[in-house]
């Protein structure tokens, strides 16, 4: 089963996600900022990237854009969930690479559905 | 209501005007007309003098204040400065209107003062307010933050804890309803169904021992008719025995008769009496057995009957009894199928509960988002105030002196009126701030 990185800087939400997502099967890790995350999607090859926009330490587009300039995740989808919802916001996630745009709250069934469509 | 007023230096006015006329006049008028025409000309030039400068000193006044962007503070004492000279250089008692209207000029730069300590006074309560709001803003955050890891991580032992619940009640319901392996039921219904179809061929096979005893028993009873029959055979036995005896004592009593010669058939005599003797002591033994026997299967034949008709009975029983326990575990495992189908619902509902649950515990992470985006402003503002103050204390030294505004008694009064509203506020908040940094048990 597919391995997802969930990247935001609230405990909370990052359970909230793995445990939406282990429940219908999919392997979750965790990290808290964007370069925790960059320095996890380095180590091991993850599937698909849910990360929040503002974070500390790295932000969302940053991690985006430096996800995109590795070669393994050219093409590796990248969602953002956000509670963010201005258009700006979205073009900047969309120009920096980011394959979705989820605004928070996110409904689980949901969630799952865009999963899955992103995983193929 | 005018009044004359002389210029400041009004003598060197006098001379100047008097040494020019009197220059000019000279050549072409006698020397008398000439100082005469200069001093009355000194005169009128001081008059006049005396007059502008009275008009131009009533300028500077209510407009010049409210026009004033560039030390409006400064220019005031300068003006009551220039008031106050003259005043004492010139009138001994200077004109009514004139001190009425620098009167009207210092009560407006006192008013301006007050306005500006009580601004500079505001802008200090609310950068206080605001760095107060920012740590409990901060707080919230924090607070929310831990609770909402704790709500969600519990959250979700029980869900996991659930849902282990559910599977498990699950596998173990759909066991009563599962299929056949191996000859050994594994369902309930199959149970049921093997254990009745069990049951049922031994309640068929008690009743068939039964009809086979009833059929021994009819068997039995020939038997002991056969053995009544023996018994009669027997008879004719020691019938033809005692014949043979009595055929023997005559065969006995003739040789006798007969002497040396029957001798011989004497003895043959002797012999078949006791042949005839032994044949009646057989019969005797048979007999004897022949009793036993009869004893025997008369017992057995009780035994049979006894036997057959509380087999029948019993077998009937069970065959009732299995029917009735069938029946009541088929019930049963209709009801366990109910419970699996509620189970399911329940299990359904759960879902959409655990949905619900995640889509709210993540109120959390918006609040904290907009509660820090507060921050931003608030900070702003805590600068802007900040600057504003320093800059105002530096222009006004003499007017604040001190960081903590030292304002005096009326103005304070009049601030604490008017900011009134933002220092309950303020008070409020502290109040607000204190619990969080307090026990979490306290008994008074």
């Amino acid at each position: 089963m597919a391995t997802i990185m969930t990247v935001d800087d609230t405990a909370s939400m990052r359970q909230m996600i793995s445990f939406t997502l282990n429940s219908v099967g999919y392997d979750v890790i965790q990290a808290g900022d964007g370069s925790e995350a960059l320095k996890l999607a380095r180590d091991r090859k993850v599937d698909l990237v849910i990360c929040d926009l503002n974070m500390p330490n790295m932000d969302g587009i940053t991690l985006v854009k430096s996800l995109r300039a590795l070669d393994t995740y050219k093409f590796t989808p990248i969602l953002m969930l956000t509670t963010e919802s201005q258009a700006d916001k979205r073009d900047q996630g969309k120009t920096a690479g980011a394959t979705g745009w989820i605004v928070k709250p996110f409904n689980p069934e949901q969630l799952v559905n865009v999963v899955k469509k992103v995983l193929g | 209501m005018t009044r004359l007023a002389l210029p400041n230096r009004w003598w060197l006015w006098a001379i100047v005007a008097m040494i020019g006329s009197w220059a000019w006049t000279v050549p072409f008028v006698p020397i008398g007309v000439a100082a005469g025409s200069a001093c009355a000309t000194a005169i009128a030039v001081v008059l006049i003098a005396g007059y502008v400068v009275r008009r131009r000193g009533t300028e500077p006044t209510l407009a010049s204040y409210m026009a004033a962007d560039e030390e409006p503070e400064q220019r005031a004492p300068d003006e009551l400065d220039s008031l106050l000279s003259r005043s004492e250089e010139i009138v001994p008692i200077p004109p009514v209107d004139q001190i009425l209207k620098s009167m009207e000029s210092e009560n407006h730069r006192r008013r301006l003062e007050d306005l500006l300590r009580r601004w500079v006074d505001v802008a200090h309560r609310y950068s206080e307010a605001a760095l107060v709001l920012r740590k409990e803003i901060h707080t919230v955050v924090q607070h929310t933050e831990q609770a909402a890891d704790t709500i969600s991580s519990s959250f979700q032992a029980v869900i996991n804890k659930a849902t282990l619940q559910a599977r498990e009640a699950m596998e173990l319901l759909e066991g009563t309803q599962g299929g056949l392996s191996e000859g050994a039921p594994q369902s309930l219904t199959d149970f049921i169904r093997v254990s009745d179809e069990r049951l049922t061929k031994m309640a068929d096979e008690v009743v068939r021992v039964a009809d086979l005893s009833v059929q021994m028993v009819k068997e039995l009873d020939g038997v002991q008719n056969r053995a009544q029959a023996i018994d009669g055979f027997l008879l004719d036995v020691e019938k033809l025995a005692d014949q043979t005896s009595l055929l023997a004592l005559n065969a006995d009593i003739e040789a006798a008769r007969v002497g040396e010669y029957g001798r011989g058939f004497s003895v043959v005599a002797q012999e078949v009496r006791r042949l005839s003797q032994r044949s009646h002591e057989f019969s005797d033994r048979i007999r004897q057995h022949l009793k036993e026997v009869k004893v025997g299967l008369h017992k057995t034949y009780g035994d049979m009957r006894n036997l057959s008709a509380a087999d029948m009975e019993h077998a009937l029983k069970i065959k009732d009894d299995v029917i009735l326990l069938t029946r009541s575990l088929e019930d049963k495992n209709r009801e366990v199928a109910e419970t699996v189908g509620r189970i399911n619902t329940i299990s359904r509902e759960i879902a959409q509960d655990v949905h619900n649950v995640v889509v709210s515990l993540q109120f959390h992470d918006i609040t904290s988002q907009k509660l820090r985006g507060m921050l931003e402003p608030m900070d702003d503002l805590r600068r802007t105030l900040f600057h504003l103050m320093q800059e105002t204390m530096a222009a006004g030294k003499n007017l604040l002196p001190q960081k903590e505004p030292a304002v005096p008694a009326k103005a304070a009064e009049a601030s604490d009126a008017q900011t009134g509203s933002g220092d309950a506020a303020l008070k409020k908040l502290r109040a607000v701030g204190a619990p969080t940094n307090g026990p979490s048990v306290e008994l008074f």
